[in-house]
């Protein structure tokens, strides 16, 4: 597949796309049905499908009875931590090894063409980005996303939060369901943004940076207060009529959903002739430049926030004008410090 | 001034950048498209990271760790992280060789 019908590729090798990113068409005014009409259905294909089905499989063949649930036991939490973690190795995994382990499609629509295998980095943790965030994804990240999944269990369980039946209640749930990826997208947003902040930024959020060039294993590489506070979009459910499902499948999206945004490719070759967008361009342009796209592309939060990064010419100038801005004050401040060490 | 020899002008490539070390300092050496050469501090401002393995285009370049840029005609900090500019170093070209002024 000729990647450079769909891009260009500079002199160190990594690849641009030529399509600039654009919100879901819902934000379009006037409206445009028939845009939306033909985004619709990758509004649920193919990773929201996947995500909801993991959570009903989780509710047949793997969360124990309700009974068990009442009480924590550090029985079924292992269970449940053993199933998280072997989901995470062969999901994550499937995508390292098609991807970076066997270069199945090279460099072909890959955003930075070094791999991160070949880059040794005292950031990270034996010097190597694949190792720590794997250590990273399993020790913290995967602990996280259990302790805080049974103890939203053992709420539904004794009746902490509100467990709606889908035979009772099937349309109030559905819409639940539908507005998983947009509580994600907002609550992610907004820990995002405060994570930017310089203290939490310094402390906390730097860890993720350090994949400048992120790979799959990426997705999970956090400090653990961030994993705290990623899988804490599960808590909206203690207030939202919903079903420990529809609970799960919210945590499911967040802990699988991490890695479309660091495959680090912009399309996935699939046979010879077909391409599965990966739609990572948005969250790769913020590793890359920092202060740009806190959130994603269902909800225009960054547009309205003025941190839009589209690829574009015009999104660049944008965030360099924002650049200059913060420059000038940073300058501003020196100058009044040294003039004020020279008064003293 | 102290002018020191650094290296020769074949040993850059155009618009590349090569790792200069003298004393207990590190410099970074760029030879520009125009066939210019340039020199400025080693190291990133935003973490110590070498620009000479950085990327190279035009009058830029851009550290390989967290994609920072700088002129380095001007040592002027172009792009988040990094804020701080570098500090910059005279240069000469004489029979061949680049000798920078530190």
């Amino acid at each position: 597949m000729d990647d450079l019908k769909f891009g260009t590729r500079n002199k160190r090798g990594d690849w641009t796309p030529h399509a600039t990113v654009q919100p879901a068409p819902i934000w379009q005014m006037p409206p445009q049905l028939k845009a939306v009409l033909h985004w619709l259905p990758h509004y649920f294909l193919p990773w929201n499908v996947i995500f909801a089905a993991s959570a009903v499989a989780y509710w047949a063949w793997v969360i124990p009875p309700v009974e068990v649930l009442r009480s924590i036991q550090i029985g079924w939490v292992l269970w449940l931590y053993a199933v998280n973690a072997v989901c995470v190795f062969l999901f994550y995994g499937a995508f390292e090894l098609h991807l970076y382990v066997l270069r199945r499609q090279g460099s072909r629509f890959k955003y930075n063409a070094k791999f991160p295998s070949e880059q040794k980095s005292k950031a990270f943790w034996f010097e190597s980005q694949v190792i720590d965030s794997m250590l990273r994804s399993f020790l913290s990240g995967v602990t996280i996303w259990t302790g805080l999944e049974a103890l939203m269990l053992w709420a539904y369980a004794n009746g902490y939060a509100p467990w709606l039946s889908f035979a009772d209640n099937p349309w109030t749930l559905a819409l639940v369901a539908l507005a998983v990826p947009i509580i994600h997208e907002v609550h992610f947003f907004l820990v995002h943004r405060l994570i930017h902040t310089p203290f939490l930024y310094k402390w906390v959020h730097s860890v993720h940076h350090n994949s400048v060039n992120p790979s799959p294993w990426s997705s999970l590489a956090m400090h653990p207060v961030e994993h705290l506070l990623y899988f804490g979009t599960a808590f909206y459910h203690l207030i939202l009529p919903s079903n420990p499902i529809i609970m799960i499948y919210q945590m499911n999206f967040a802990g699988f959903g991490a890695i479309p945004g660091h495959v680090g490719f912009d399309k996935i070759e699939v046979g010879d002739d077909r391409l599965v967008d990966s739609h990572a361009y948005a969250h790769y342009l913020h590793h890359k430049y920092f202060e740009v796209n806190y959130g994603d592309a269902l909800i225009p939060l960054d547009k309205w926030f003025g941190t839009w990064h589209d690829g574009s010419p015009e999104g660049e100038a944008r965030m360099q004008a924002r650049y200059r801005k913060r420059k000038e004050k940073l300058a501003a401040r020196k100058a009044q410090l040294d003039a004020k060490g020279a008064t003293e | 001034m102290n002018w020191v020899t650094a290296c020769k002008l074949d040993d850059i490539e155009q618009e590349g950048a090569i790792r200069f070390d003298h004393g207990s300092r590190t410099y970074a050496i760029y030879r520009a498209p125009d066939d210019s050469v340039w020199c400025t501090a080693g190291l990133c401002t935003h973490e110590a990271i070498h620009l000479s393995e950085g990327l190279v285009m035009d009058f830029e370049v851009e550290c390989p760790k967290h994609s920072g840029a700088f002129d380095y005609r001007t040592g002027e900090a172009l792009r988040l992280p990094a804020c701080e500019n570098l500090r910059t170093y005279p240069v000469e070209i004489v029979e061949g060789e680049v000798r920078v002024a530190l």
